[in-house]
């Protein structure tokens, strides 16, 4: 403001007001200053006029940030409207106005008017429909999207109107899009045909019978424009109005109208396609019967074949005809996977994606499938590396590290996983630095939509929960990675201020809003979130179900998940400090309460921690005790049970002197960890890497704490260092203690239930790789003569290779045929679940010699 | 259906979901934020119906002798969506921009030699001539043609804000000095 005062430049006044506005946005508050800042503007082109079209921007989103639309519209059609130069820009602005001031006929004249200049804005289309039949919730709508990729359901009501009222108003949008389609009718355009399915869309809606208008008109848009790729996302929202048997009904018309149109062979490829796709989103396939499944995946692939000397001459990056019918495979497969729980299935969907990456190394779709797969299947180094392929960076590990990020978690691949996170890490904390200087470049170009576009882009990164998560992540990794040493793991938690910042940061995402930044849309149908997997539940027939509906779960999940394992560094903290005054006590029976500030804090932490578990403390005792015994099952812990393992864990270490804990918590983890091992008993990894991930985290998170509590617990007995000099008088009572015994019970019963783990690993390691390999391949093989089953979309697929000529298909793709090895495929899959195993093993190893270490030196004090 | 419109700096998520699906892209964040806030007027996403960006061009503005002219930076269109006409639209947007919004006299774009697509593209329905061949101009070491348009001339648009000004032409005083935040490998790609 100083700066205007002197200077008298237009530039700086437009600084202040963009702040006031930047203050009003983000504090919801002070909107007595926008008063101010329209005084300041108003006086400001009283005296100078205004001169930049962005100053006028300002002004206007100002006035409608005060709800004075009227005031807006007339300044944008006065003498300062014309400094907008481009004709369709102002009236979007003009459009917008009158909407928002419910002026909504004259808002229709204005959409009318911008959809004649361009036909296919369908935004606008959208927004003229909604002016018409008096709706705003349109605007909702745009206030609202918080997603990257918006949701297709919009509200749309009708109550408000009669139904003479509605049938007069939809004939003239009727009229309107007739006319916009006869005036392009050689250009090609999807939006006024597109239009005509949106107005029987809510002529449906609105309660007139029109069901089978409605086909009609999808089906015409078929004809139209059903080779596109488009053509499936282009209609998903209006399938999802439509009755389960309507959508049935319309899959059996497309399939039937599909044959008359055979003029070309990319329009049949195209077509094809198309309906294998709306089968999918209408889960119509989900319904059909295991061979028939099968049937059309072979004719796909049959499809695929015939087609391939169509992309003889693309260039490489060019996508190739047909390039997603591998992926409609595989999804089919995946199907026939989860319904008869036939791994072969699985293998085939890996050889069918790995085959179509041979041929075409660019397409991202593959590598997502293949990713998934892998992961599914415990081949992790593979899935990263497929991962990595996609060559993720910048905004893109905001938007889509998702795909591999919790694998990598629950994983023991931890150098892999410390890099991915330091990654994000470092680009997500780059820009949150770098903003200022980018806001700054805004002002000086008088850019100032975009400094408050970009300040508010700025926070959706900072509230990313994402960002969060791997920040908490990071440090717990930190954890993990040097806790079989409690002299390396004192020197993290002192890098991490004893954990005193995260227990803040959980403090403050409590009453934070979190922001999902991530693109879930390219996600394979059977992991729709990171947290979901169909694949380990039972098959159920699923119809066509939205997305959107577990985005509110998930958002308060999410939440609580960071807030609890925020907890975790402070936790381990205090329950070290703990131990000190725990042998103390234990020694000096009738000794003081020792520091009870410690306990308290750590008694605390516990009761929060419980709570965001669903219970009281005295309950989640109860719970544990209860398990421990065998008098319930592991299954009432839900897929929380890591968080109730390290639940037990901290309240033992808050308990130390009571015998009864410690063997509570021994029972507890020998009693999950074998119910694990024998639940897989001689499977292999293929069907039950998901326990494995379990085991994983139980060893590496709960495991790896207690046995930081054990080694606190010996460090303060021994005579070592300053601070332990005071427990020296101690120690030799301490090994007669009956606390000593009780470490020394521990320590024998993990490492007896480790040693379980180790061997079940070993016994995994021990057959040959080479045997591995040929049962893999064997899965594929298939019986001669036999009528269905698995392998046959392979062998169609070998065959064709066997088959093709140089000439027919051309030189880039009869070489990539040429160089597809089946076997090579089965053994890296079967190298990457031996790498998992291997660096589990360990681990587990690393963490039982650990423990021996601890109890010899207990038994030489 | 598919609206052509302005980007919104929220797009960037979006936007760069597109070169995961077309081709990578070795732009660094802030480059893209560069753009958009230094010419927003330049920047375009293509949104099809359901609010999904199916497309972009990023483009801005450079001064070099006295002639002020634009740049195309980056144009994209999903594999999904091409064939549509959609990157003539984005284009046509950017240009008519260039030359409404900062008096652009021509402007200029590099194309691999071999993108055949991009090239005819570029040639038979948008009217661009080769200006030169710039050898090894991508990092992989293919050479790049430097295509240009000349666009339709001044005319004057200011409906008698003689005043208008843009900070003394396209590209304001001040805008030299951060062109550092350009990344080193930023013509590495660029269709």
């Amino acid at each position: 403001m100083k700066m205007y005062k002197l200077a008298g430049e237009e530039r700086f006044l437009l600084w202040a007001v963009c702040s006031i506005q930047l203050q009003v946005l983000c504090d919801k508050s002070g909107e007595k200053l926008l008063l101010l800042a329209e005084g300041l503007l108003k006086k400001h082109i009283a005296s100078h006029s205004m001169h930049e079209p962005e100053a006028l921007m300002v002004y206007i989103s100002l006035l409608e940030q005060q709800s004075k639309y009227n005031d807006a519209l007339e300044v944008l059609s006065g003498d300062l409207g014309s400094l907008l130069m481009i004709e369709v820009d102002k009236l979007r602005i003009q459009g917008r106005l009158l909407a928002r001031a419910n002026d909504y006929s004259a808002a229709v004249d204005v959409y009318k008017k911008i959809l004649e200049l361009s036909p296919d804005d369908w935004e606008c289309f959208l927004h003229y429909l909604g002016c018409l039949l008096e709706d705003d919730s349109i605007w909702k709508y745009f206030d609202n999207i918080d997603q990257i990729q918006p949701t297709k359901h919009i509200e749309c009501k009708f109550s408000h109107l009669t139904e003479e009222m509605f049938d007069s108003r939809i004939s003239s949008a009727s009229d309107l899009v007739l006319k916009l389609q006869m005036d392009t009718e050689n250009s090609n355009l999807r939006g006024p045909y597109l239009a005509g399915l949106e107005i029987e869309k809510r002529k449906f809606l609105f309660g007139k019978k029109n069901e089978n208008k409605l086909l009609e008109s999808l089906l015409q848009y078929f004809h139209k424009f059903g080779h596109l790729a488009c053509y499936a996302s282009d209609v998903e929202a209006y399938l999802h109005v439509l009755s389960p048997d309507k959508k049935t009904e319309f899959v059996g018309m497309l399939v039937k109208n599909s044959d008359a149109f055979s003029e070309s062979a990319t329009k049949v490829l195209g077509q094809t396609t198309t309906i294998l796709k709306v089968q999918e989103l209408t889960g119509n396939i989900f319904e059909l019967p295991i061979d028939e499944i099968e049937a059309s995946a072979v004719k796909l692939a049959k499809l695929y074949c015939q087609n391939l000397s169509l992309s003889k001459d693309l260039d490489p990056q060019e996508s190739m005809f047909g390039e997603e019918l591998l992926s409609l495979i595989s999804n089919m497969l995946v199907q026939l996977y989860w319904r008869t729980r036939n791994f072969c299935y699985l293998a085939e969907a890996i050889m069918v994606l790995e085959l179509g990456l041979t041929i075409r190394g660019h397409v991202w779709q593959y590598k997502i499938l293949l990713l998934h797969i892998y992961s599914y299947v415990g081949a992790l180094p593979l899935a990263f590396e497929r991962y990595k392929a996609l060559d993720v960076k910048n905004i893109l590990t905001e938007t889509v590290s998702h795909h591999i990020l919790r694998q990598m978690l629950e994983s023991p691949m931890w150098v892999d996983l410390s890099n991915l996170l330091k990654d994000y890490l470092k680009f997500m904390d780059d820009h949150l630095r770098e903003s200022a200087d980018l806001t700054f470049l805004a002002y000086r170009h008088r850019n100032y939509s975009k400094v408050i576009e970009f300040v508010l882009f700025k926070q959706r990164l900072q509230h990313s929960n994402q960002y969060h998560a791997a920040r908490v992540e990071a440090s717990v990794l930190q954890l993990k990675q040097n806790a079989d040493s409690i002299e390396e793991e004192e020197r993290v938690l002192e890098n991490l201020k004893s954990g005193v910042q995260l227990v803040e940061l959980s403090n403050e995402i409590g009453s934070r809003t979190l922001r999902f930044n991530e693109d879930m849309e390219t996600r394979p149908w059977w992991t729709p979130c990171p947290e979901k997997n169909y694949l380990l539940g039972p098959f159920e027939e699923i119809s066509y179900c939205p997305k959107e509906n577990e985005k509110k779960d998930r958002e308060e999940n999410m939440k609580l998940a960071i807030q609890r394992k925020s907890l975790l560094p402070r936790m381990i903290y205090l329950s070290i400090q703990c131990t000190s005054t725990a042998l103390k006590e234990s020694v000096e029976t009738n000794g003081s309460k020792g520091d009870t500030k410690i306990s308290g804090e750590l008694e605390c932490l516990l009761e929060e921690y419980t709570k965001m578990l669903g219970c009281s403390l005295s309950d989640a005792v109860e719970m544990i005790t209860e398990i421990s015994k065998g008098a319930r099952t592991s299954e009432s812990l839900g897929s929380s049970l890591v968080d109730w393992l390290n639940f037990a864990v901290f309240w033992n270490g808050w308990s130390l002197s009571s015998h009864e804990h410690w063997h509570v918590l021994n029972s507890l983890f020998e009693r999950l960890i074998l119910d694990r091992i024998r639940s897989m008993g001689s499977s292999d990894m293929s069907s039950c890497y998901s326990d494995v991930q379990v085991l994983v985290q139980i060893i590496t998170e709960p495991l790896a704490w207690h046995s930081l509590i054990i080694q606190a617990c010996t460090q303060s007995s021994l005579p070592s260092g300053k601070k332990k000099k005071k427990n020296h008088q101690h120690s030799d009572q301490l090994s007669s203690s009956p606390m000593s015994e009780t470490i020394k019970d521990s320590i024998q019963s993990l490492c007896n239930t480790i040693q379980e783990v180790s061997n079940w690993i070993l016994n995994q390691l021990d057959s040959p790789e080479d045997d591995q390999v040929d049962r893999f391949l064997s899965t594929l093989k298939r019986a001669e003569g036999a009528a269905g089953g698995p392998g046959q979309i392979l062998g169609v697929l070998e065959s064709v290779i066997a088959s093709c000529e140089e000439s027919e298909v051309g030189n880039r793709i009869f070489d990539a045929l040429k160089s597809w090895n089946t076997a090579d495929t089965a053994r890296k899959t079967v190298m990457a679940q031996q790498r998992v195993f291997r660096e589990f093993l360990q681990i587990c190893e690393s963490k039982r010699k650990q423990l021996e270490t601890v109890k010899q030196q207990m038994s030489h004090v | 259906m598919v609206c052509i419109r302005r980007a919104t700096v929220d797009d960037l998520l979006a936007m760069q979901a597109c070169n995961l699906m077309c081709l990578p892209e070795n732009y660094q964040m802030k480059y893209y934020l560069y753009h958009i806030l230094s010419w927003p007027q330049l920047l375009y996403v293509a949104e099809d119906y359901n609010g999904r960006i199916v497309g972009y061009v990023l483009a801005k503005m450079e001064e070099e002798s006295n002639e002020c002219h634009g740049h195309i930076t980056s144009l994209a269109v999903l594999r999904t969506h091409r064939k549509l006409g959609l990157a003539t639209k984005l284009m046509t947007a950017a240009q008519a921009a260039m030359e409404q919004v900062y008096e652009a006299e021509y402007v200029s774009l590099h194309v691999r030699r071999s993108n055949r697509a991009a090239f005819n593209l570029y040639t038979e329905t948008l009217g661009y001539k080769i200006n030169d061949v710039e050898a090894k101009y991508y990092a992989d070491g293919e050479d790049a043609y430097d295509m240009r348009k000349h666009l339709k001339g001044k005319q004057n648009h200011h409906h008698g804000h003689s005043h208008h000004h843009h900070g003394g032409g396209c590209c304001s005083g001040d805008a030299k000095a951060v062109e550092t935040t350009q990344p080193a490998d930023a013509k590495a790609v660029s269709k």
